[in-house]
């Protein structure tokens, strides 16, 4: 009786498969009027192009620039609302290539809405994600400005933080147990445009956790730790500074040079990079900070 | 049987509460984040999309949500009576057997093979997930069978070793796969009820009533059963043949519960031990009713998931525990002096 059963669903399974073959509605034309984002980066990227009023819908997360949080929410990154986009009533919705938007970006393309799916995960691809927004929002030229814009200031922050000493990074995204961002990530990238050197090597982990022993001998000389939430950042240093007091030995530890972060503006990996950079790079690189540091604020 | 149950009376009783779950499904349809007016959604679908959105919410986005509520909801509540029955333990639930793991390390495996295609309109994951649903419990029913003459206990062990084994291997893999990844697994594994391609709705629909009906007609047995293997041999029935046609059935649609939403617990433990408490335990009465409750159940655990911190939403399976766990405690406090649960 199962197999029947089985056999039954089957068939009904390829009917309707060759049913959902039909071609779907044609493609609307490139200047949607009204767009919904569905992660913090992308609605950055959004405002970044000036398409502040075409915005009609963010995510709760998205907290830049201050004008996204006056707009409509549309559930979480994690969770978006289905319901809350099509109440929308977008004619362009903007999604992360990650498992927990593609459900939502799969229902909407299905009930026939233009679904912009973005895979950011390298600074590289942060610019194509730009380009792609931009020719799908008819501004590719404010899209090519903003790009010549971030890599030229990237560019002026490496010259600015190019130095020969190459300090070892150690870049901690939680402490208990500990596990740091590996080589294979783009704050690697970051690490190394600044000229510094990953004081993890390879790991097959994209966020490896590491024990005491591989923690004492890379001889870190600089401790990043990315804040949890916005609050207190101060107290979270202070916290911080006593974790790390127990591996006095560290170069790091002994220096001083432990660096509470709000990561946001790298960790989100939108056009605010530049600022992220720029914050980094004083980590890194003290000494040569003092030199001005007016080039991020042309950013918009 | 202290009572004799007729016919007539088991049709009235899975009637009214077949109302009552319709009623519950419509009342949920209307209730959701964003305001819909009723009245418009009969105007019809529109031309383009964005035409005519109390439509596309209310029969596209919330319908079948609510209908795939009902129906993980009825499998999982369907498939705990069953186990409860054929391991006689009350502790059993639909993933006992090795389900969950299984389930979780299919998805594991998808996320890491990188699969994002689309299968006759399935979600990867969910295919993964019943294939390593159905592949572990195969396994635990192979081992349990192997091990020995007390085959219920094999099996329960089987189970509970295989879980763990299986769980030892997705926190390994947790380990290895970029953090983005893990967090998606985690939701998944906290059980999820979202909106699906209609025809897998409607596929899977049909097999888990199909399951069920199966099930439903080895109820007689599944009573005898409860009396004990000797007295079942008694009274002519093959015990190891009903139980493996229930297992089958039991897995088959605890597997495509999973596929369609995760592992949402409680509904397949707590659903029939409520209907137990409250009804009885003659299994032609207890497993249909337990059936439409645990649909109610999971469609309005859904509800308040959807809207309590609205826009954002919960995991169902939050709330099934949350609300599930005190409700079960006051039917066992009010009822357990009445009813036992094996007669």
């Amino acid at each position: 009786m199962l197999i029947i059963l089985c056999l039954s669903g089957v068939g009904f399974v390829i009917f309707v498969t060759q049913q959902a073959q039909a071609p779907g509605p044609s493609p609307p034309p490139n200047n949607p009027d009204r767009i919904v984002s569905l992660a913090p980066s992308l609605t950055e990227i959004l405002f970044a192009l000036g398409l502040d009023d075409k915005i009609v819908g963010v995510t709760l997360n998205s907290d830049y620039p201050p004008a996204a949080e006056k707009k409509t929410k549309v559930g979480t990154f994690w969770q978006p609302d289905t319901e809350a986009v099509i109440a929308a009533k977008p004619d362009l919705v903007v999604t992360l290539q990650i498992e927990q938007q593609k459900r939502v970006a799969d229902s909407l393309n299905r009930l026939g809405y233009r679904v912009l799916t973005l895979k950011i995960e390298k600074i590289e691809e942060l610019f194509a994600a730009i380009q792609k927004i931009g020719t799908a929002t008819g501004c590719k030229q404010r899209a090519g400005e903003l790009i010549e814009n971030i890599s030229a200031q990237l560019q002026y922050l490496k010259t600015k933080y190019s130095s020969p000493s190459k300090p070892k990074v150690l870049w901690v995204i939680q402490t208990e147990p500990l596990r740091v961002a590996g080589r294979n990530t783009f704050i690697n990238e970051l690490i190394e445009l600044l000229d510094g050197e990953n004081a993890i090597g390879p790991t097959i982990q994209q966020y490896p956790p590491i024990g005491t022993e591989e923690l004492l001998a890379c001889n870190v000389e600089v401790i990043i730790q990315s804040a949890m939430g916005k609050t207190d950042i101060g107290r979270q240093q202070q916290q911080a500074e006593v974790f790390w007091s127990k591996w006095a030995s560290l170069p790091a530890v002994k220096n001083k040079k432990i660096y509470v972060v709000n990561s946001d503006t790298v960790l989100r990996l939108g056009p605010r990079l530049p600022q992220g950079v720029e914050m980094v790079g004083r980590c890194l690189h003290p000494d040569t900070s003092t030199k001005s540091s007016e080039t991020t604020r042309r950013i918009r | 049987m202290a009572e004799f149950l007729t016919a007539k009376e088991l049709a009235i009783k899975v009637s009214i509460c077949l109302a009552v779950l319709v009623v519950v499904m419509c009342l949920c349809t209307l209730v959701g984040t964003q305001k819909v007016s009723v009245a418009k959604v009969f105007a019809g679908p529109g031309q383009v999309p964005g035409e005519n959105i109390d439509y596309e919410i209310l029969v596209r986005v919330r319908l079948p949500r609510v209908i795939l509520a009902a129906l993980v909801g009825a499998a999982l509540a369907c498939s705990g009576v069953v186990l409860q029955a054929i391991l006689r333990n009350p502790l059993a639930d639909p993933y006992i057997l090795g389900i969950s793991s299984g389930a979780g390390l299919g998805v594991m495996i998808a996320f890491l093979s990188g699969v994002t295609q689309n299968f006759l309109g399935g979600s990867p994951i969910g295919i993964f997930a019943f294939a390593g649903a159905l592949i572990t419990v195969w396994l635990v029913w192979y081992i349990g069978h192997f091990t020995g003459k007390s085959q219920v206990t094999s099996l329960l062990l089987a189970g509970v070793v295989i879980n763990a084994f299986l769980s030892a291997i997705i926190m390994f893999l947790t380990s290895v796969v970029k953090s983005e990844q893990v967090y998606s697994t985690i939701f998944w594994l906290m059980g999820n009820i979202t909106e699906k391609y209609s025809p897998v709705l409607w596929v899977s629909a049909g097999c888990i009533l199909a399951g069920i009906i199966v099930l439903f007609a080895l109820c007689h047995r599944l009573n005898v059963l409860a009396l004990g293997q000797e007295e079942a041999k008694g009274l002519g029935v093959d015990a190891a043949r009903t139980r493996i046609v229930a297992f089958a059935c039991a897995a088959f649609v605890t597997a495509i519960a999973v596929s369609l939403s995760g592992l949402i617990g409680f509904v397949g433990l707590i659903i029939p031990h409520g209907v137990r408490l409250t009804f009885g335990p003659d299994h032609r009465q207890l497993l249909p009713l337990s059936a439409i409750i645990g649909a109610g159940f999971l469609v309005i655990s859904d509800t308040i998931a959807r809207i309590i911190f609205a826009p954002a939403q919960l995991p169902v399976g939050v709330i099934t525990a949350i609300a599930g766990g005190p409700f079960f405690l006051i039917l066992l406090a009010k009822y357990s002096r009445k009813v036992s649960w094996l007669k």
